[in-house]
């Protein structure tokens, strides 16, 4: 697998010079509606959007963020947030290495299937991804909730449910980071690990994860950014239990159809600027993972 | 016996790359496994080392019965053809792998180490990283890694087969001058004869999944057990009928050798200190015949002549009477 990898990136780009006379780059004309085009997408798409919301919650200096800041209900969201989005990466740092080590190292029946279930977090509407589990673990009529809360565990309607719905909408993030890395890093290191006495924990602690690291720092990092940011599938979960299951994001919907927009665009800010620090991270990261090559 | 295979058999699906293998390999030796590319040579090296496991048959290491026993447990130094050496250790740290993963004192280990890097000339790339190295010195910072467990067996998969042809060569004469100092049973993989040849104690041929002949470099060469070796262990001509090695072509100018067959020189060739002539015999056979400069100058050899050529009767290969 890993040597199918090496060979497809050495034979993709033969002549890699061969179209430097393209069309794109003859016509000057065609090159600055091109780079108009995509600075006008980016801006009235993203960049405008965006600079709305600081604008807004700066209309008053750091007023805005300080009152949002004083309002209990915005502190117990933002922790909530916090807790949720961490226990979430926690989660999928661990599942997600071990599952990508399944899949690249291991041959099993039903790998294919399991390669595709995998992205089926991207695909399918986060809203569906929470009325899936609340089937599942509804305390009173759910497959499995009523057993479980019998055992003194409330899935739904709680935390433990708002962390599952998140895990699950980041799931693919981890996975798909540490796959072609380590696939591209093949098992060679590893057979001379094993040769040399190691145990498997020892392999995968001394060379394996050395070298998906960096993989394995981007794959977190987007899936905190994606996990703060998680709206629909924890809001089906969290159900409507006033405050207490209140996320970030929830409250800025609330905030928002309350009049309390100020809450809101603070609220918001904060969000997008945590958002925003993750992306920074990865870009000062991947440099650096390119340098160790 | 420090190596002892017996019976093995490896299926990949419904393709065989083993079948019925046996070999034993003596202590202190130096063995070349031998054959053409995709003939289960590093199948069988692999399964020695416990890398992977055989469908049949037992493999003992050193009177250990082996063939349940996990790679780690088999102490078993095993260097692969493309160096994978820990990327992201320095070289020093490479080789100390295998002493850390056994808790020697740290002491212990930076002697041990240094007394290696020595052993393969790369103490002043120590604290290096594989990356900074080129492909020879990596192959010897492996091969440092390996020995330094002190392993019972040192297996080596085509271990100069990613070098370049000079490189290829010195590291080739350093690697059998290192044995003859370690003196650890190796068993190393190629589909280079000549490297095969100059190297090792013994030969081991496979060929499809077979083993074809075990053997000196000299017993192989001079006695080769089938066709398939002769023809792989050097170059073949036919003489009426029979195959020899085109330097145990006697040539002439006149019938003095009974049972000679006559023929025409289509083709004389000099390389350097060696002549090449391809004679057309009138039986139709196309006969190359190898010979020095100064015989080929005596005889006064050139084309469109009439020579008669025969087998030298104290070089003709035991096989085509044996076998
Ligand atoms: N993991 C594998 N899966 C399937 N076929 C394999 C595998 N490893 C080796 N083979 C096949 O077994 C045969 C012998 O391979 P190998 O031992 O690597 O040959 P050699 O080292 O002599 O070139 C080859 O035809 C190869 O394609
Ligand atoms: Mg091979």
């Amino acid at each position: 697998m890993a040597s199918q990898t090496v060979e497809a990136t050495r034979t993709r780009d033969p002549h890699p010079r061969s179209t430097a006379r393209g069309p794109h780059e003859d016509s000057p004309a065609v090159k600055w509606v091109m780079r108009v085009l995509v600075v006008a997408y980016l801006f009235f798409l993203v960049a405008w959007p965006t600079s709305l919301v600081a604008k807004n919650t700066f209309a008053n200096g750091f007023q805005g963020i300080s009152d949002a800041l004083s309002d209990p209900d915005v502190v117990h969201a933002l922790k909530l947030s916090a807790i949720v989005a961490v226990a979430a990466v926690l989660i999928n740092l661990v599942f997600g290495v071990g599952m990508a080590l399944l899949l690249v190292r291991f041959d099993f029946p039903g790998k294919r299937v399991l390669n595709a279930l995998i992205d089926v977090p991207l695909s399918v509407s986060p809203v569906v991804v929470g009325l899936a589990l609340v089937l599942v673990y509804n305390g009173r009529y759910g497959w499995f909730g009523p057993w479980l809360e019998d055992q003194g565990l409330q899935v739904v309607f709680a935390k433990p449910g708002m962390i599952m719905a998140t895990a699950f909408v980041a799931l693919p993030l981890v996975i798909r980071e540490v796959v072609p890395v380590l696939e591209d890093m093949g098992d060679d290191q590893e057979q001379a690990a094993r040769s040399l006495g190691a145990n498997a924990w020892q392999t995968f602690w001394r060379i394996t994860l050395p070298g998906i690291k960096w993989a394995i720092v981007y794959g977190v990092v987007l899936c905190l950014a994606r996990s703060l940011g998680e709206f629909g599938a924890v809001k089906v979960v969290a159900g409507n239990v006033g405050g207490e299951s209140t996320t970030a994001p929830m409250l800025v919907q609330q905030k928002y159809q309350n009049f309390q927009q100020e809450t809101a665009y603070s609220v918001s800010f904060m969000l997008a600027f945590a958002a925003v620090l993750c992306l920074i991270v990865v870009a000062l990261l991947r440099p650096k993972e390119g340098d160790k090559k | 016996m420090s190596i002892e295979v017996r019976n093995v058999t490896k299926r990949f699906g419904d393709f065989v790359a083993l079948e019925d293998v046996s070999v034993s390999l003596p202590t202190g030796q130096l063995t070349a496994l031998l054959g053409p590319s995709g003939g289960g040579k590093s199948t069988l090296l692999r399964i020695i080392a416990g890398l992977d496991t055989a469908d049949e048959g037992t493999v003992t290491i050193e009177g250990t019965e082996a063939t349940n026993l996990p790679a780690r447990k088999r102490n078993v130094g095993f260097v692969f053809q493309h160096y994978a050496v820990f990327k992201h250790m320095t070289v020093a740290k490479n080789v100390a792998f295998g002493l850390e993963i056994r808790k020697k004192p740290k002491d212990e280990v930076a002697a041990r180490v240094d007394e290696l890097l020595r052993l393969v000339h790369l103490q002043q790339f120590s604290h290096r990283l594989p990356s900074q190295l080129s492909g020879g010195q990596r192959q010897r910072m492996a091969l440092a890694r390996a020995l330094a467990v002190e392993p019972k067996v040192l297996l080596l998969d085509e271990p100069f087969g990613a070098l370049d042809a000079k490189v290829r060569k010195e590291l080739r004469e350093w690697l059998r001058r290192l044995h003859d100092e370690v003196h650890v049973t190796t068993v190393f993989v190629t589909h280079d004869q000549e490297e095969a040849m100059e190297v090792s104690d013994e030969i081991v041929v496979i060929n499809e999944g077979r083993v074809e002949q075990i053997g000196s470099p000299d017993d192989l060469y001079d006695k080769p057990a089938n066709d398939f070796v002769m023809g792989f262990l050097g170059e073949v001509t036919r003489v009426n009928g029979e195959a020899v090695r085109p330097h145990d072509v006697d040539i002439s100018t006149a019938p003095v050798l009974a049972g000679a067959a006559q023929g025409t020189i289509s083709r004389v060739l000099r390389v350097g200190f060696e002549v090449r002539v391809t004679v057309l015999t009138d039986g139709g056979e196309e006969v190359t015949v190898q010979l020095t400069k100064a015989h080929a100058n005596a005889l006064g050899l050139h084309e469109d002549q009439t020579v008669w050529v025969s087998p030298n009767p104290g070089a003709v290969p035991a096989m085509s009477r044996a076998v």
